[in-house]
């Protein structure tokens, strides 16, 4: 056990070092959320007495900045697991099943390393947010939110081991995580409240574990809870659906690593 | 204990047997090369021994360890320094030994002074800060074998150690390579298709071709057993060309002949007096001689008399194909 953390934390220092220094990447991935609540936020400032009916008190762009959040850290983390292909294209990977580590370290290490990632960009956003107007009843609120952050994104970057490590090239693995992550943001409350979705959207929206951590999230930042779903059953939902990604995850990409690239 | 043994090795990927009836042992503190030309199953053989790859059949043993059984302890026993440069250019020299130290389990109060001793070694203690985009391919490639070495394996595994690298900067390597052997008494396990490296490094040499070993012996005893002088001859071929070679074969001290299209080597004891009755016979013949030399043996010989061929470094492109196509099998 010691040592599977030990090395979980190699390989999670070493992912960190590499974001580090790739400085211009952090930028770069900050233009999309930051487009997203800048102009859909404003573009649907009408829409404000919509929020308005089924309670939320403030703008459109408050009601929705949890949600861009929540965006951030979806497509951060399934992204962020892009770099097992090149890891195994030149030779890092074959590096590492050659040393005494076991693979579930690789992976775990890579996933807490793009969650922890994830949540440095979404606070970035986070920063926008309150930069262009959006307001925090509770600051204290900040910390928790974070949490929530890293451990959804923990199972989003699962998702991303999983697929990189399944995938032999680059097209597949972008093939497959678009078609993952745009439904799942959208198949979500982030920009439109669970209540006005029809009723097939909404049931299939309550499957979706996007959907609780926006709620989570946003009754946490507004105070305004949604669609009478408790928050003890959001996080239960997350924490199943983060526990069942990580072990998951490192059983096929351990199954996967072990076949020849 | 023999640090590496493999008995009847075999790997097939589909119909192509890269590895075919391998077996062969590695004394411990012995350099062993393997040597043949691309595609000949040297890469397929050393990721068998480093757990990358299970065989289809056959044993293989590190340090006493099965790599099919017991892939862990295998691990802890061994360094592997692939074919690609594979430091991380984002991170500084140092930073990559570092994480080569972790991955290896090497004890934290030893880290600091075993990365500093083969920074050392490699003479590259005043760029150790630098990121490694700065260093060149040779430095590179010196950074990537002092990561395999760093926890003091039993078996490093060096496969094609100075490829894509120029003459200097491979010495270079090769002093590195000698150096690495006699401070830390090390098994080292490489493969080339440089004849001059297995010459300049090896204690002995396994030739590989087409997945089979054809012959292990010290680069001395294979040359010698050629015969002590090799003549090299090129002809004009016409009809005649038979009867020239079974002529030759007639000469008392001709050990043994190869031929490659016009051009035939003569493996002789006594080069001096085969030379003129080489031409005799030409002349009795009707065969037009374009060149003619005598040499010393190299191991270029012993791998054409082995192998029936040349090696070849120009012939990659056929067997990326080879390569590619294997490895698209194995997806599918």
């Amino acid at each position: 056990m010691n040592t599977l953390m030990y090395d979980t934390y190699t390989i999670f220092w070493r992912e960190l070092k590499r974001y580090k220094k790739s400085r211009s990447g952090v930028l770069i991935r900050l233009i999309q959320p930051a487009i997203w609540i800048i102009v859909i936020g404003n573009t649907f400032s009408g829409t404000q007495p919509l929020i308005q009916s089924v309670g939320f008190e403030g703008e459109y762009i408050e009601f929705m900045a949890p949600g861009v959040i929540i965006l951030t850290a979806i497509f951060t983390s399934i992204f962020g697991g892009v770099n097992t292909l090149w890891d195994r294209r030149y030779g890092f990977m074959n590096k590492a099943l050659t040393s005494p580590i076991s693979r579930s370290a690789i992976a775990l290490g890579k996933m807490s390393a793009i969650s922890l990632i994830a949540a440095l960009q979404a606070s970035l956003i986070l920063g926008i947010a309150l930069a262009i107007g959006v307001t925090f009843p509770n600051p204290i609120m900040i910390a928790p939110i974070m949490a929530i952050v890293i451990l959804f994104s923990l199972g989003f970057s699962g998702i991303s081991v999983m697929v990189a490590a399944t995938a032999k090239s680059q097209e597949t693995f972008w093939g497959i995580i678009n078609f993952l992550g745009m439904p799942l943001f959208m198949l979500s409350p982030a920009l439109f409240p669970l209540e006005l979705l029809p009723d097939w959207l909404a049931t299939v929206a309550k499957l979706n574990p996007v959907t609780y951590t926006v709620l989570l999230v946003r009754e946490m930042m507004t105070g305004v809870s949604e669609g009478g779903v408790s928050i003890v059953l959001s996080l239960g939902i997350i924490i199943v659906f983060v526990l069942v990604m990580v072990g998951l995850a490192s059983y096929v990409f351990t199954r996967e690593v072990n076949k020849p690239f | 204990m023999y640090s590496v043994e493999t008995k009847s090795l075999t790997k097939s990927f589909g119909d192509v047997t890269a590895v075919d009836d391998v077996s062969f042992s590695v004394e411990k503190g012995e350099i062993f090369g393997f040597l043949g030309p691309n595609g000949a199953g040297k890469s397929t053989t050393i990721m068998i021994l480093t757990t990358l790859l299970k065989p289809t059949s056959g044993q293989a043993l590190i340090a006493g360890n099965n790599v099919m059984t017991d892939p862990k302890k295998v691990r802890e026993n061994i360094g592997y320094v692939q074919q690609e440069t594979t430091v991380d250019e984002y991170l500084t020299g140092r930073e990559n030994l570092l994480l080569q130290a972790k991955l290896n389990h090497i004890p934290k109060d030893e880290i600091d002074s075993r990365i500093d001793e083969v920074l050392d070694l490699i003479e590259l203690s005043d760029k150790q800060n630098e990121s490694v985009v700065t260093y060149s391919g040779g430095m590179r490639k010196r950074l990537d074998i002092a990561g395999g070495l760093l926890h003091r394996p039993k078996v490093l595994f060096l496969d094609e150690p100075t490829v894509g690298l120029d003459i200097q900067t491979r010495r270079k390597i090769w002093e590195y390579i000698k150096r690495i052997h006699d401070e830390f008494e090390m098994t080292i396990f490489l493969t080339t298709h440089y004849m001059e490296e297995a010459d300049q490094l090896c204690d002995r040499i396994g030739i590989i071709d087409g997945g089979k070993i054809q012959v292990i012996d010290s680069p001395e005893n294979m040359k010698n057993a050629m015969g002590n002088e090799v003549i090299s001859i090129i002809i004009e071929e016409n009809n005649s060309r038979d009867s020239f070679l079974s002529e030759l074969k007639n000469i008392e001290s001709v050990n043994k002949i190869n031929e490659d299209g016009s051009k035939l080597t003569l493996f002789v004891s006594n080069g001096t007096e085969v030379i003129p009755k080489v031409f005799q016979i030409s002349s009795d013949i009707g065969i037009k001689i374009t060149s003619i030399s005598l040499t010393q043996p190299t191991l270029d010989d012993v791998f054409i008399s082995y192998t029936g061929h040349e090696i070849r470094d120009d012939d990659g492109t056929f067997n990326r194909k080879r390569e590619h196509a294997k490895m698209k099998r194995l997806r599918a």
